[in-house]
C-alpha cells in the first residue's frame, strides 16, 4: 500500500511527538501567523484524481530547524459527497498524516502545527509529494464515497495569504450553518450503537441540535459515517412524524429505539429529562439532575470532584444514571448539547437550571441567557438545598414561578441519599400488633443473622416526578 | 457496623405490652444493610457454586499439563510414578495430580494474602477503630470494593465490615485445602475449578487488605498524580544510618516512619525497602526509598549499606539472618509467620533490646509489636551505624581476581543457575583481570545465590558479580510513581468512548514477581512499548519496580515519561501485590458503570461480561511465587487471560484454546438467542511465552474480545500485525480468523490483509452481543 513511501505508515505512529532538537522543519505552529488546512467539495470535472501539487519551496528546499508557512488544500468530488461533509473529511487530515513515521500533526483548521523529524527526512521523506500520496490513498480507501481527490501544498507566503483569508471565511460559514441547523430542517437523524458493545440496551440519537452524549459525534459526523458504511454502528434514522415538538418525540426515533434496545426503550423525548428521557451509556460528559426541593436542575460535569448541591458527587449520580436506562429526572448529556437551543427545551432550558459548577458556568457563558446567568448558583455560592433556595429567591430565578403553584406530587422522589435514615424504630417491632399481652419467661431467642435495613423516607420506590 | 456473636440477657422487664424474665437473646451476626441493590444469585459462593461457569471456561481452554515432576510423594504409599497412563496407589492420574499440586500452590498463595490481610486488618482496627470509614478515592470512587461486592454480596462501609468478609475467605480456604487430601477429589477439571475458586477468594482477600490500608494509613486514594519516589541502589545516601525493610506487611515499616517523624530524625536516617513493603512504605511516605525487587536482597545486604534489617512476611530470603550477621547488621523479625528461630523480645524494653544489638550479644530478635519495632529499629540504626561503618562483604577488585583464580571450570554454577547464565566463562575472564563478563551477568542475575551453593571451591560467586558491577549499582537511580490504589470510576467513564471508538486497544497489566529470564529491563521495555501504542498499562508489585528501572533515549523512566492516569498511554502503578485487586476491580467496575449490571453476589454474569467484553490481559513476566499462581487464577475465573515468562511453565499447566476448532468458539448472541461464531478471542487463558517478543505479540492478540466494535478490532489488529511483523516477521497467519467484517481491517494495512483473506476462503460474520450464558439472552418485553 505504501511501498513507495520512504518511511513507515501505520497506526502505531499516531501520537508520536517530534521534539525541537529532532526536528528537520516546522510547518505552521505558534511562530507562523498564516497556516491552514481545508477540504473543499468541487464538481467532478474540476478535479484531477491523484494530482499532488506543491506551490512554493518543497521540504528539501527548506532550511533545517526553521519554521515555514503552510496551506493544505484537499479538493474532493463524488456523487454522494455533500458540502456538509467538508468538516468531517477535513479532520481526517490530522489522523492520516499522523500515521506517517516522524510526521507530527497537531490541531486543525487555521491552527495547524506540523513537524518533520530529522530521522524521517534522512530516510528520504523530503517532499510533500509523499504526504499527499499517503493522504490520497487513505481518503480513497476509507471513504469510498470520495471518487476523486487532489491535494495542494502551499508554502509560498504570497500564495497563502489570499487562500488563508478565504479559508477563514469558509470555516465561519460552516460554523454558522452547523449552529443554525435545526432538527426541524432535516428529515434524518442518526443513531449510534457503538456503546452497545459495553451497554447493550443504550442507543444514542444524534440530531443537529443534540450531540451524542460522549461529545464525540455530531449530526454531520453521523451523516458522513452512515453514508460511508450504511451497515455500520452509526445509522440513519428517518425521523418520521413529530408527535410532540416541544418534548422532541418522533415516530421514527421511537421505532428505531425500540428495535435497537430490544424493546427496553420504546419512547424517547429528545429535549426533556422527564417521562422518557434519552438513555445514557457510561461515558457521558455531564449529568442534568433534578432537584425536587426547588423544582430545578443541577448540572455537573465529569471533572467536578466535590459533592454537588444535593450532597451527591458526580460519581454517585452517574451510577444511578448509566446503563441504558431511562431514569426520570436524571440523564447524561454532552457539553455540546448544552450549547444547543434545544437543551432541555421542554423542561424550560436554562430557565430551569439552578446550579452548576463555577467552571462550567463560565465555560458556557455565551450560551446561557443573560437574564438567568446571575441567578444560577455555583459551589462558590451555596453548599446545600436550603442555601440554594435562598439564593434563588434572592436572585429572582425564573424557576420560582413554579413554586407559586405549590409543591408537586412526589416531592420526595429523589431525596433519598440514605444519610439521615432512621435505622430502627419502636414502631417496627411486630410485638405491638394485636391486643395481646406477651409474657416471655426463661426465653431464649437465637438468630443466625439479623439484617437491619433502613426504611426509605420516600417509601419502597422512587416516586415518579412530573414536571 | 457488622457484629458477630451478639449475646444479651435481660433479667426482667415489665411493660404494658409484655413481661420478660431471664430473656437470653443470641444473635449469630448483625449486619447493617444500607444497600438497596437486590441480592444476586451467588453471595458467598461455596466450592461448587460457580462450578458450571468454570466448566464453560475449561471446556474452551483445556488444561495442557506439563508435569514438572512425574511423581507424587504426598502420602506414605508413595512415591508413586504417574508417567504415561500409570495411576498412583490412591488411584490418582497424572492430570489430576498436576492440578492437585496447582491447587495446593493456589491455596498457599491465597492463604498468604488472606492471613496478611487479617493481620493488617487487626492492626488498623486496633489503631483506627472498627468504625473507621472505608475511603479508597473520595467522591471519585462510587464502587469502593468491587470484588467484595461481587463475590460476597456485601458493601463494606467501615473497617469492621471487612471482618466477616475475611471470615468467609478463611472458611473457604480451609475447605479448599481439604480437597487436596489423599483420596478426595479425583477429577482434574474439578481440581481446576477449585483452583479458580482459590483465585477468586484470593482476590477478595487482597482487596480487603488494600482498601483497609488505603483507608486507615492515608495512602494515595486513587490518585493519578501520586508522588514520584526514589528507586534504586544508587539513590540511597550511604552516609546516613540506613534501615532496610523487607517483605509485604507494612505496619512495622510505617511505625518506623512514625517514630522518625516524632523524634525529628527523619532527615538523618534513610528508610529503604525491598519487595512490597517497600512499595507500601512509599505510599505512606514518599521519602522512603525502594531499592528494588526481591532479587536485590542479597546484593543490597552484602553491599553493607543497611545498618539494621527489619523483615516481616513473604518473599523474604530465609537465610537473611546469616546474611545480616555477615555485615554485622542486627535483624528484627516482626511476623508470627516468620520467626527464623529468633528469641521473642516483644516484652523487653526498647533500651534493653537496643543495648543487646549494639553490644553484638544479640544478632536478631523477634518483636511482635510494630510500635516497638519502630522505636528499636531507629535507635539501633543510630547507634550501630558509626560502629559498623557500612561493613561490606563484597570483594575488592584484587580479592575478586584471587577468588576467580580458584575456579576449576566445573560448570556446576551454570547448571545451578535458573537462567543458565555463562558464569564459569565470566569467572575465567575475571581470573585474567577482565571483569566485563561478570559485569554483564549482573543485569540478568536473579540474585538467588544457587551458584554459590553449588560451587565446590566455595567462591562467593554472587558477590563477585555484584562487585564487578559496582558502577552499575551506583548508577541505579530511578524513580517510581507510588502506588495509587484503586482506579476511579470517573477514569473508567472517560475511557469508555476511546475504547469503543478504537483509540485505546486494550488494558495490559504487568504484575508479579521478578523471576525474569533476562532481567528487569524487559518489563520496562514492554510497559513503554504498550504505553507508546496507547494501551492503558497497569503495574504492581515487583513488576512495578522493574517498570521504573530503565531510562529511555531521553533519560526518562516510564513513570516520568507517561502519565499515572488510567487512560490511553498511561502507566498506572496500583501498588503492592495486594493492590492487584484494583486491576480486577477496574474490569468489574466496567460492567457496573457502562451496563449497570448489578454486582451484588452476581459473579457469573459479571465474569461473562468481563470475559466477552473487557480487553484486559495480565502479564506476570517473572511469576515465581504461589501467590502469583492464585492471583492468576483469580483473573482466569473472571475471564482475563494471563501471560507468563518462560519460568511460568513450572506452574505445571497452561490453559490453551484451540483456534482451529471452530466449534469451540460459539457464543450466544444476547439479542437473538442464536448460537453464533464469535471467533477465537481471547485465544488462551494462560500462556507461557519463551521470549519478550513472543509475549508482546500474544498480549496484543489476547486483548481482542467478541464484542469489539470494528474500530476497536481494527486498532487491536493493527497493533497485533505490526508487532508480529517487527518481532516475529511477516503478517501473522491467523488474521483471517480475527477479521469479522471489512470494517475490521486496519486502514493502513488494507491491501496486505485483503490479499491474506483471499487466500483463506474468508467470509464476513456478524458482530454478536456475546454471552456464554443462555440465561443472559435478552427476553423481549411483553414476551
Amino acid at each position: 500500500m505504501f511501498e513507495k513511501i520512504p518511511v513507515e505508515v501505520g497506526l502505531v505512529h499516531e501520537g508520536e511527538r517530534v521534539r525541537k532538537n529532532d526536528m528537520q522543519v516546522e510547518l505552521g505552529g505558534p511562530h507562523i501567523a498564516e497556516k491552514f488546512e481545508i477540504v473543499r467539495v468541487r464538481p467532478a470535472d474540476q478535479i484531477e484524481d491523484g494530482a499532488i501539487r506543491i506551490t512554493g519551496p518543497d521540504i528539501s528546499a527548506m532550511e533545517e530547524g526553521k519554521s515555514y508557512p503552510i496551506g493544505i488544500v484537499v479538493e474532493i468530488a463524488g456523487a454522494k459527497v455533500e458540502p456538509d461533509l467538508e468538516g468531517v473529511v477535513e479532520r481526517r487530515i490530522h489522523e492520516y498524516s499522523n500515521f506517517i513515521e516522524g510526521f507530527m500533526h497537531l490541531n486543525q483548521r487555521y491552527d495547524i502545527w506540523i513537524r518533520l523529524s530529522k530521522k524521517s527526512y534522512k530516510k528520504g521523506l523530503t517532499s510533500f509529494r509523499f504526504i499527499g500520496e499517503v493522504m490520497h490513498e487513505l481518503f480513497k480507501n476509507e471513504l469510498p464515497i470520495i471518487e476523486k481527490v487532489q491535494i495542494t501544498f502551499i508554502t509560498d507566503p504570497d500564495t497563502i495569504r489570499p487562500l488563508y483569508a478565504e479559508a477563514l471565511t469558509t470555516y465561519e460559514a460552516r460554523d454558522a450553518r452547523a449552529r443554525g441547523l435545526s432538527d426541524e430542517e432535516v428529515d434524518t437523524f442518526y443513531g449510534c450503537a457503538l456503546c452497545q458493545s459495553f451497554a447493550p440496551t443504550h442507543v444514542c440519537v444524534i440530531t443537529p441540535q443534540r450531540y451524542a452524549n460522549c461529545g464525540a459525534i455530531s449530526w454531520f459526523d453521523g451523516r458522513a459515517a452512515a453514508g460511508i458504511d450504511p451497515k455500520g454502528p452509526i445509522y440513519a434514522i428517518e425521523k418520521g412524524t413529530c408527535i410532540d415538538a416541544e418534548k422532541g418525540e418522533y415516530t421514527g426515533v421511537n421505532e428505531s429505539a425500540k428495535k435497537r434496545s430490544m424493546g427496553e426503550v420504546s419512547r424517547v423525548y429528545l429535549y426533556s429529562a422527564f417521562g422518557y428521557p434519552h438513555t445514557s451509556c457510561g461515558c457521558f460528559e455531564g449529568i442534568a439532575f433534578y432537584i425536587p426541593e426547588v423544582e430545578g436542575f443541577g448540572i455537573v460535569l465529569r471533572g467536578f470532584r466535590d459533592v454537588t448541591v444535593n450532597g451527591l458527587p458526580f460519581s454517585t449520580m452517574a451510577d444511578s444514571t448509566a446503563g441504558g436506562r431511562q431514569i426520570d429526572g436524571f440523564h447524561g448529556i454532552s457539553i455540546e448539547y448544552m450549547r444547543s437551543k434545544k437543551f432541555m427545551d421542554a423542561d424550560g432550558g436554562y430557565n430551569r437550571v439552578v446550579w452548576m459548577p463555577q467552571e462550567t458556568k463560565e465555560r458556557l457563558k455565551q450560551y446561557i441567557p443573560e437574564s438567568v446567568y446571575g441567578a444560577i448558583a455555583t459551589e462558590k455560592d451555596v453548599k446545600s438545598i436550603p442555601e440554594l433556595k435562598a439564593f434563588l429567591s434572592a436572585h429572582d430565578h425564573p424557576v420560582m414561578k413554579r413554586w407559586e403553584t405549590g409543591p408537586e406530587a412526589g416531592q420526595d422522589a429523589l431525596a433519598g441519599d440514605g444519610r439521615h435514615v432512621q435505622v430502627f424504630s419502636g414502631g417496627d417491632i411486630p410485638l405491638t400488633s394485636g391486643g395481646f399481652r406477651i409474657i416471655l419467661k426463661n426465653a431464649r431467642i437465637t438468630a443466625e443473622k439479623v439484617i437491619i435495613q433502613p426504611i426509605r423516607p420516600g417509601g419502597e420506590h422512587h416516586g415518579t416526578q412530573k414536571p | 457496623m457488622s457484629r458477630k456473636s451478639v449475646n444479651f440477657t435481660i433479667k426482667e422487664i415489665n411493660s404494658d405490652l409484655a413481661q420478660f424474665r431471664d430473656l437470653n437473646i443470641t444473635i449469630g451476626s448483625i449486619t447493617r444493610e444500607r444497600w438497596e441493590e437486590p441480592m444476586g444469585p451467588t453471595p458467598y459462593p461455596s466450592l461448587t457454586t460457580l462450578r458450571s461457569w468454570d466448566q464453560r471456561l475449561l471446556s474452551r481452554y483445556k488444561p495442557f499439563y506439563m508435569p514438572f515432576c512425574d511423581l507424587c510423594c504426598l502420602c506414605t504409599y508413595g512415591k508413586c510414578d504417574l508417567t504415561g497412563t500409570k495411576k498412583g496407589a490412591c488411584g490418582i492420574s497424572m492430570p489430576a495430580q498436576q492440578s492437585r499440586t496447582v491447587l495446593i500452590a493456589a491455596c498457599i498463595g491465597a492463604a498468604t494474602h488472606i492471613s496478611h490481610s487479617r493481620d493488617l486488618l487487626n492492626h488498623v482496627i486496633a489503631t483506627s477503630g472498627r468504625d473507621c470509614p472505608i475511603n479508597v478515592g473520595g467522591t471519585s470512587v462510587e464502587v469502593e470494593a468491587p470484588i467484595t461486592r461481587l463475590v460476597c454480596g456485601v458493601k463494606p462501609e467501615t473497617l469492621g465490615d471487612l471482618e466477616p468478609v475475611l471470615d468467609y475467605c478463611e472458611n473457604q480456604l480451609t475447605q479448599l485445602l481439604a480437597v487436596t487430601h489423599t483420596g478426595q477429589e479425583g477429577n482434574h477439571l474439578d481440581f481446576e475449578s477449585k483452583v479458580f475458586h482459590a483465585g477468586m477468594i484470593d482476590h477478595v482477600g487482597m482487596e480487603v487488605a488494600d482498601i483497609a490500608q488505603v483507608s486507615a494509613l492515608g495512602f494515595p486514594k486513587a490518585d493519578p498524580e501520586a508522588p514520584l519516589c526514589d528507586l534504586g541502589l544508587g539513590t540511597v545516601d550511604t552516609k546516613k544510618p540506613v534501615i532496610l525493610v523487607i517483605g509485604h506487611n507494612v505496619p512495622p515499616a510505617t511505625a518506623i516512619i512514625d517514630h522518625l517523624k516524632e523524634t525529628g530524625l527523619f532527615p538523618e536516617v534513610e528508610v529503604t525497602g525491598i519487595c512490597c513493603t517497600a512499595l507500601d512504605v512509599t505510599r505512606y511516605s514518599p521519602r522512603a526509598k525502594i531499592v528494588g525487587p526481591i532479587s536485590w536482597q542479597l546484593r543490597y545486604i552484602r553491599s553493607g549499606v543497611p545498618d539494621v534489617i527489619v523483615i516481616d512476611e513473604q518473599c523474604v530470603r530465609t537465610d537473611t539472618l546469616t546474611e545480616a550477621a555477615r555485615i554485622h547488621a542486627p535483624l528484627i523479625a516482626t511476623s508470627e509467620k516468620n520467626c527464623l528461630g529468633l528469641p521473642d523480645m516483644t516484652d523487653e524494653t526498647v533500651d534493653a533490646i537496643v543495648a543487646g544489638f549494639v553490644s553484638g550479644k544479640v544478632t536478631g530478635a523477634l518483636i511482635l509489636d510494630p510500635e516497638k519495632v519502630g522505636e528499636v529499629a531507629v535507635a539501633t540504626a543510630m547507634a550501630v551505624a558509626p560502629k559498623r561503618k557500612k561493613h561490606s562483604v563484597l570483594p575488592t577488585k584484587h580479592q575478586l581476581g584471587e577468588w576467580a583464580k580458584k575456579c576449576t571450570q566445573c560448570m556446576l554454577c551454570r547448571r545451578a543457575c535458573p537462567n543458565d547464565l555463562p558464569i564459569a566463562q565470566a569467572i575465567r575472564l575475571a581470573a585474567s583481570g577482565n571483569l566485563s563478563g561478570l559485569d554483564e551477568l549482573y543485569d540478568d542475575c536473579l540474585g538467588c545465590g544457587r551458584c554459590e551453593s553449588a560451587c565446590k571451591q566455595k567462591i562467593p560467586i554472587h558477590s563477585l558479580i555484584v562487585a564487578a558491577a559496582d558502577k552499575k549499582t551506583r548508577e541505579e537511580t530511578y524513580c517510581l510513581r507510588s502506588g495509587r490504589g484503586a482506579i476511579q470510576d470517573l477514569e473508567i467513564r472517560k475511557v469508555g468512548g476511546p475504547i469503543v471508538l478504537g483509540e485505546i486497544p486494550g488494558i495490559v497489566a504487568f504484575v508479579g514477581c521478578a523471576n525474569y529470564p533476562k532481567g528487569s529491563r524487559e518489563v520496562a521495555e514492554m510497559c513503554m512499548e504498550f504505553a507508546r501504542r496507547r494501551y492503558i498499562v497497569c503495574t504492581s508489585g515487583c513488576s512495578a519496580m522493574s517498570a521504573g528501572m530503565y531510562r529511555d533515549e531521553e533519560g526518562k523512566t516510564a513513570y516520568e515519561r507517561y502519565s499515572g492516569a488510567f487512560e490511553a498511554g498511561g502507566i498506572v502503578n496500583v501498588g503492592s501485590c495486594v493492590a492487584n485487586s484494583h486491576i480486577a476491580g477496574a474490569a468489574i467496575k466496567i460492567a457496573s458503570i457502562f451496563a449497570k449490571r448489578p454486582l451484588r453476589g452476581n459473579y457469573e454474569e459479571i465474569a461473562d461480561y468481563v470475559y466477552n467484553r473487557v480487553g484486559a490481559v495480565g502479564v506476570a513476566w517473572g511469576a515465581m511465587s504461589q501467590k502469583a499462581a492464585s492471583i492468576a487464577a483469580g483473573f482466569w475465573r473472571l475471564g482475563i487471560p494471563v501471560v507468563v515468562g518462560p519460568h511460568g511453565t513450572k506452574y505445571r499447566r497452561m490453559l490453551l484454546g484451540r483456534a482451529d476448532k471452530d466449534a469451540d468458539w460459539f457464543v450466544y448472541d444476547a439479542r437473538t438467542g442464536e448460537k453464533v461464531y464469535g471467533g477465537p478471542v481471547p485465544e488462551h487463558l494462560f500462556f507461557a511465552a519463551e521470549t519478550k517478543e513472543e509475549a508482546m505479540v500474544m498480549v496484543a492478540k489476547l486483548t481482542m474480545r467478541p464484542n469489539d466494535t470494528s474500530r476497536g478490532r481494527a486498532n487491536k489488529l493493527a497493533n497485533y500485525i505490526d508487532l508480529h511483523k517487527r518481532l516475529v516477521g511477516g503478517i501473522p497467519q491467523d488474521v483471517y480468523r480475527l477479521v469479522r467484517t471489512h470494517a475490521d481491517i486496519p486502514l493502513t494495512m488494507k491491501d496486505e490483509c485483503l490479499l491474506h483473506l483471499s487466500g483463506h476462503d474468508w467470509k464476513e460474520s456478524p458482530i454478536p452481543d456475546p454471552t456464554l450464558l443462555p440465561r443472559m439472552v435478552h427476553q423481549k418485553r411483553g414476551d
